[in-house]
């Protein structure tokens, strides 16, 4: 009697304390994060865009397959449900184009760029750096774009860098394909999970032109009257992949060389003595890889009579690279007095400077809708303009627009300053009338010296922020930086926004997380499982025949047969 | 196929101890209850074991053996002794006989040992993708504080409930008891201190708690033979 009394209240705190435990075990396993990945990488994916409805690039964002790597590409193996990890610096061209071409079933595709085409590498180097092997990576990168954009690929398509990690995961997975087995369910290996939602297209993308003003010194009749000069540039790029399209080359010198412009003239046009009787207009257009779209609806934006005022246009292509030459591109024959004029200017200018300015003619085709150079926006409003860039040939549609290989890098200054002084300088000396004198306007060591680091400061940032149209927002910190600084150097800055034309659809998810699993396969579960089960009978036995005798565990497998023998 | 390997380490973890109730003749005469309060006794003691720690010990930023520290702890943890005590002793049973009842306390304060310190790690751990040998090794490490709690409670039996003990065998039980008692002590030890590895603890801690429960056994036999 004692007894029960006794373990009746020691029952009654069992319960609190057993569901006290239980809901804290629950807490305890909602809020760990289950990430228990061997890595855990950033990727990017491949672009995804419809033109006029036919689909391009990578139609798939979600990936959960097996890896594996190049070695079984030359195998005739099922790759359907296989991620391949490729690394840029030993691709295949061949195997990705016939995978492509021949629409192989593919379960995915990692492409990994070697390390110093990260954007997180601050170890920029002043001047353009030339190794063999870094070009030949770039030509590869190149290439690989371009079969990459103008593709319909059906599976996911991502690129990666080659950090320590991915490293030996890639050595790994090369080690066990070497034994020629593929990595599935049943044999372990490693997984690669990507969880992105479907992507979903991108409704009304804008584009953003920001203009700015300088007014000329204004004689008896308003400044309205003076004509004007147009400086402009192409600020958006496109890429394989538009997380990683800096662009440095390609529209990020010319955005640097507008700016550097802008805060030459504006020190200029801040005195009225030294003011010119032109008036400047600088325009930051997107839209560029687009057939300058951007460029014509703000051409458009602009009063008729106001367009009918601007004597010439000038836009700036790429000019990062360290050659010495420079082409001028216009719409209007050569033969063409004006064009004779400015060209002479340029020329005399170039060659004080030791550089090579060469002309070169291509006519626009009004029914085309292919535009390649930024000046035929204008020419196709009747405004002369010429493009003044270090590409002797026109592009495709969307060729050299600022992609993976454009980096930082690749970049050399010092072909910026100098080709900002070529623009800057010619069109002083058209604006003060000093046309054929040797006088240096924006010498060096003066005030008026083209600034380096202002260009490197612009040209390290531009370089570091991917800038695709359609992923941009309105009030992305990029165009209010940009309008800002124009607003520090002219006198009335505007926003433009416009909508995208209806051609180009593009689709969201540009950047996930990779996870990297090491999975075991089901054999060793099952082994283990046979394993653990002999285990605990081995155990039950010995126990059984240790503590009750062997007798007990033989009558434990005969006790069936006695019953029967007993009833009957 | 993860959901698998989690059911394989929790077989591996706690299979033994329903196996131990039902091969012995634990069954039999129906022990359960007292497992049950032996493992009520371990959650609180757990709980006073995690007050005092919480209260006197300062956490070192790195991973070194800091002897003062482990010296505390080694104090502490033998509060899972005064708990083991109370079990044995206060907790009144039904007339079971010595044998069975040190057996039917060390299975409570073992099972309640592992649930509380691997059930946790194992639900969230093992049902991920990713493989490691980590559970395998803590269901191993389960089975061996297994066989080292049925060996204390053993002693704790000799110790405390059999009153005509030989006395030559006296100091070898309670040298015996200090062993097994601060066990945790040694094995941080040699994970910290000489930073072996979770393989080389684990065969370490099955290897010792075999040896501990054979002399343990032999122990408990010796004593048994005056009384027959």
């Amino acid at each position: 009697m004692g007894n029960l009394q006794k373990s009746e209240p020691s029952l009654g705190f069992v319960i609190p304390v057993y569901s006290s435990v239980i809901t804290l075990l629950i807490i305890v396993m909602t809020c760990v994060e289950l990430c228990d990945a061997v890595t855990v990488v950033d990727v990017y994916r491949l672009v995804q865009y419809d033109v006029g409805g036919m689909p391009f690039g990578s139609r798939l964002a979600a990936l959960n397959h097996h890896a594996g790597s190049a070695v079984l590409s030359s195998g005739a193996a099922d790759l359907s449900r296989t991620v391949l990890i490729l690394p840029v610096r030993e691709l295949n061209l061949t195997f990705i184009r016939e995978s492509i071409g021949w629409r192989k079933p593919l379960g995915g595709l990692l492409l990994l760029l070697p390390l110093d085409f990260s954007p997180q590498d601050t170890e920029n180097i002043g001047e353009a750096d030339h190794s063999s092997a870094k070009q030949l990576v770039k030509e590869v990168l190149v290439e690989l774009e371009q079969l990459l954009i103008h593709a319909n690929i059906p599976y996911p398509v991502y690129f990666g860098f080659e950090d320590d990690d991915v490293n030996s995961v890639l050595a790994d997975v090369k080690r066990n394909d070497a034994t020629g087995q593929l990595a599935t369910a049943t044999t372990g290996g490693y997984k690669l999970v990507v969880a992105a939602p479907e992507p979903k297209k991108i409704a009304s993308p804008t584009i953003s032109n920001t203009q700015g003003w300088l007014p000329g010194l204004k004689a008896d009749g308003g400044s309205n009257q003076l004509p004007t000069i147009a400086i402009v540039a192409s600020y958006d790029t496109f890429g394989a992949a538009p997380a990683l399209s800096v662009g440095s080359d390609s529209s990020g010198s010319g955005v640097v060389a507008v700016l550097e412009i802008a805060r030459l003239f504006s020190i200029l046009y801040s005195n009225p003595k030294t003011r010119g009787r032109y008036n400047l207009l600088f325009g930051m257009t997107s839209g560029g890889p687009y057939n300058y779209n951007g460029t014509q609806k703000w051409l458009h934006s602009l009063d008729q009579r106001f367009r009918e005022t601007i004597d010439y246009a000038v836009c700036l292509n790429s000019i990062g690279s360290s050659s010495n030459e420079l082409w001028m591109h216009v719409s209007k024959p050569p033969e063409n007095a004006y064009i004779k004029q400015i060209f002479e200017g340029f020329s005399n200018v170039a060659e004080e400077l030791g550089l090579k300015v060469g002309l070169k003619h291509k006519k626009i085709n009004i029914s085309n809708p292919r535009v390649a150079w930024e000046h035929e926006q204008f020419s196709r409003l009747r405004v002369t303009a010429l493009t003044v860039s270090e590409l002797s040939v026109a592009p495709e549609l969307l060729e050299s627009t600022g992609g993976l290989s454009d980096k930082r890098q690749f970049v050399d200054e010092a072909s910026i300053s100098r080709s900002v002084k070529l623009v800057a300088e010619s069109l002083a000396r058209h604006i003060y009338g000093l046309e054929g004198k040797t006088i240096d306007i924006f010498a060096d060591n003066s005030s008026l010296a083209v600034n380096p680091s202002y260009i490197r400061s612009w040209l390290d940032l531009l370089s570091a922020t991917p800038r695709v149209a359609p992923f941009l927002s309105k009030n992305d910190p990029l165009i209010m930086a940009l309008k800002k600084e124009l607003t520090d150097h002219t006198v009335e800055v505007n926003v433009q926004q416009e909508v995208l034309d209806g051609i180009f659809t593009f689709y969201d998810s540009t950047s996930s997380r990779l996870h990297i699993y090491q999975v075991a396969s089901v054999t060793f579960d099952l082994l283990l499982l046979l394993g653990l089960g002999s285990y605990l009978i081995v155990l039950f036995s010995f126990l059984v025949i240790t503590t009750r005798g062997l007798d007990d565990l033989i009558s434990l497998f005969r006790r069936p047969p006695s019953r029967k023998m007993k009833t009957a | 196929m993860t959901l698998f390997h989690f059911f394989n380490c929790a077989i591996l973890t706690f299979g033994p101890h329903a196996v131990y109730y039902s091969a012995t003749p634990l069954s039999e005469y129906d022990t359960l209850g007292t497992s049950i309060k032996a493992a009520v006794v371990y959650l609180i003691t757990a709980l006073v074991k995690l007050v005092c720690l919480a209260t006197f010990l300062n956490v070192s930023e790195t991973d070194s053996f800091d002897p003062y520290q482990e010296l505390l702890k080694a104090l502490i943890g033998f509060i899972d002794v005064a708990g083991l005590y109370f079990a044995l002793t206060q907790l009144t049973h039904r007339n079971i006989s010595q044998c069975h009842k040190f057996q039917a306390v060390g299975l409570g304060w073992a099972f309640a040992d592992s649930v509380l310190h691997r059930l946790a790690p194992l639900w969230v751990g093992a049902r991920g993708l990713e493989f490691t040998w980590d559970y395998i090794f803590q269901g191993l490490e389960a089975n061996a504080n297994l066989v080292l709690s049925l060996s204390l409670a053993a002693l704790g039996s000799l110790m405390w409930l059999r009153k005509n003990k030989p006395k030559t065998l006296i100091p070898i039980i309670y040298a015996c008891a200090g062993i097994v008692a601060t066990m945790p002590s040694i094995t941080s030890y040699l994970r910290q201190g000489l930073g072996w590895h979770l393989p080389k603890i684990v065969g370490f801690e099955l290897f010792t708690s075999l040896g501990m429960a054979f002399i343990s056994w032999q122990l408990f036999a010796a004593c048994q033979r005056p009384s027959n």
